[in-house]
């Protein structure tokens, strides 16, 4: 009986033991991963974009059936396809990027064409109308932007050097058209719009701006070198997720207490599913919303590679609600102020009112996206409130920038999906 | 059998023997081939099954799953023994105990409705747990195996329902003979 006694009491004893050792080790764990977080939190956005990749290859991982082939060349047999496809397409873009010459002419006609529309639209292209008041407050109120932009886009000494001699023919191109050379004469006589108030700061002896420059190219290069080391993760990770054959989900599952086995499966199961459901019918929105505008922007006489580039930014940036559109109209509106020899594929448009058709492209694409392309492909995959949604991508631009922007609402309904169905779950097990 | 997924299956099982003579993954594909359910089952499609399963051990009086509860998950004993309770006006009566290669809970791979008992580990209790949603993906990605274990489940319940029958039948039969 009292051997009994104390073996009872031994078993107690054991049992706090282990309770204070388990609240040791959690506390230590969750210690370490905020450590971590917050030390490697440069890593976290690679990371997230690694698996977020593989979260969107893996339905393709498990449609691709072949009972004979090992899981693992099956995978590899995937990326090879899906490696071909991309190289393929990279070549096919990098056709269409353009060289030394192009970029040099591309700078040129952005800045006259910008300059030019910018004049028309004050009037200080037109004697009779200089000086109205409308375009005093224009001029004043846009001014400083349209200087800043052409400090921007203005070429420096050298590439004004390299575009003298592409002037005429240049490593093996053919010369510089006529109307690139009278638009690059005419930007060299842009004036100022704003009156300069301060002396220019790039007031400084040679030697010290020069030693600057040096500087700044190697903290540059370091930076780039920093930004691939760090950015490596992401395919590794896609890499090493797309392998996963179950095992990481069988791996938590087995942390999980007995009691919770069903509940943790059931919350996991629907989480995944939530999730999944959530961010392919966005990507599939997106994708929907950039082949609208790319057609559009052909039809209205755009050229197919740069409608197709343009539809590709635009589908990308449409997952930021509310700012999609913005950012899609300002870079359609970017690129019709600057277009010239455009012939509108449906007969009737008149080529001058391309910003007009843009505006319109884009405004029927936001429509068709509200009306037709969110309910069919997102469904009530979630519903979130437009204060949530605004408040989401405020605070995922000041914590991240623009790609906090892009993160923000798959971050909001990640954690609003777990919630929920946590709650759910845990009240139809009964545990709470 | 095609002559690829023949030759796959040899190369799998032999070297699975060769090189995995005492391993977990081999004691999991020896027990699965003496389960019911999975006797239809290629060596390959057990390969499959296996890797969809969850090992689960419970302690002495660990309740593996309660009454009233919804259901996730069938259950196949792989060691030790689990006794199927039902609670009812406070009291409980047990209904079986189950031992190694037995199965419980399989209408959970039916559909999500409530326990209709609960299940309690007798001693120290080893099982593999195969998640509905997981046979429910199998659909999509091995139906043959998928259709494979949905038939047997169909016959297993089929069986229980046969039998069901017969004792009602006989309980009426009973009530008659002796009104």
């Amino acid at each position: 009986m009292k051997r009994r006694a104390t073996l009872e009491e031994q078993e107690a004893e054991r049992k706090v033991r282990r309770r204070i050792f388990k609240s040791g080790f959690w506390v230590l764990t969750l210690l370490a991963a905020v450590f971590l977080l917050w030390k490697l939190s440069s890593l976290l956005l690679p990371m997230v974009v690694g698996a977020f990749m593989a979260y969107l290859f893996r339905p393709l991982k498990d449609r691709f059936q072949i009972p004979w082939l090992h899981h693992e060349l099956r995978v590899l047999t995937l990326f090879a396809v899906i490696g071909c496809a991309l190289f393929m397409t990279g070549n096919t873009v990098r056709r269409h990027i353009p060289d030394e010459r192009e970029k040099l002419e591309l700078k040129v006609r952005i800045k006259y064409k910008m300059n030019e529309k910018f004049q028309e639209l004050v009037g200080t292209n037109d004697k009779q109308k200089r000086g109205g008041v409308v375009a005093q407050v224009l001029i004043k109120e846009l001014g400083p932007m349209m200087d800043k932009i052409n400090k921007f886009i203005d070429l420096p000494p050298e590439e004004q050097e390299l575009f003298m001699k592409y002037r005429t023919g240049h490593a093996g191109q053919p010369p510089i058209e006529d109307r690139f050379f009278d638009y690059f004469q005419a930007n060299q006589t842009t004036s100022v719009y704003t009156v300069q108030d301060r002396e220019p700061a790039s007031v400084r002896p040679e030697h010290e701006s020069m030693a600057n420059v040096g500087q700044g190219a190697n903290v540059a290069q370091s930076s780039h070198h920093e930004d691939f080391t760090i950015w490596i993760i992401a395919p590794l990770i896609f890499i090493f997720l797309g392998f996963d054959n179950g095992q990481i989900r069988r791996y938590i599952i087995g942390l999980v207490p007995n009691r919770y086995f069903e509940l943790s499966l059931t919350v996991m199961d629907e989480l995944d599913d939530a999730i999944g459901r959530y961010l392919r019918g966005t990507l599939m929105e997106c994708a929907l919303v950039g082949a609208t505008l790319a057609i559009g922007f052909i039809l209205v006489g755009i050229p197919v590679s740069i409608a197709i580039a343009i539809g590709v930014v635009s589908g990308l940036v449409n997952a930021i609600p509310f700012l999609g559109t913005v950012i899609g109209l300002i870079i359609g509106l970017a690129y019709a102020l600057v277009a010239e020899n455009v012939t509108p594929l449906i007969p009737g448009l008149n080529p001058n009112d391309l910003t007009v058709y843009v505006c319109i492209l884009v405004f029927i694409a936001h429509m068709l996206d509200n009306a037709i392309y969110a309910p069919i492909v997102l469904g009530k995959a979630v519903n979130l409130h437009p204060l949530v949604v605004a408040l989401a991508i405020v605070s995922g631009s000041l914590l991240g920038g623009a790609w906090g922007m892009l993160f923000a609402i798959p971050t909001v309904v990640v954690v609003k999906t777990a919630v929920e169905t946590l709650f759910k779950e845990l009240k139809d097990y009964r545990i709470i | 059998m095609s002559v690829r997924k023949f030759v796959a299956e040899k190369l799998l099982w032999e070297t699975l023997k060769r090189w995995k003579k005492s391993s977990p993954e081999l004691d999991r594909l020896t027990f699965l081939k003496t389960v019911p359910f999975f006797n239809e089952l290629s060596n390959w499609q057990l390969h499959k099954v296996s890797g969809v399963v969850f090992d689960r051990t419970y302690e002495a009086g660990e309740l593996i799953f309660e009454q009233g509860q919804p259901g996730a998950a069938l259950f196949l004993i792989t060691e030790g023994q689990v006794s199927v309770e039902i609670y009812k006006d406070h009291f409980t009566a047990t209904l079986a105990v189950l031992e190694q290669g037995a199965f419980f809970g399989e209408m959970a791979l039916l559909d999500e409705s409530p326990r209709s008992a609960s299940a309690r580990s007798l001693g120290t209790t080893r099982t593999l747990a195969l998640y509905r949603n997981d046979l429910t993906r199998l659909i999509h990605t091995d139906p043959e195996t998928a259709s494979h274990i949905f038939r047997a489940l169909a016959r297993i319940v089929g069986d229980r329902l046969r039998s069901t029958n017969e004792l009602v039948q006989g309980a009426n039969l009973d009530e008659k003979i002796s009104a």
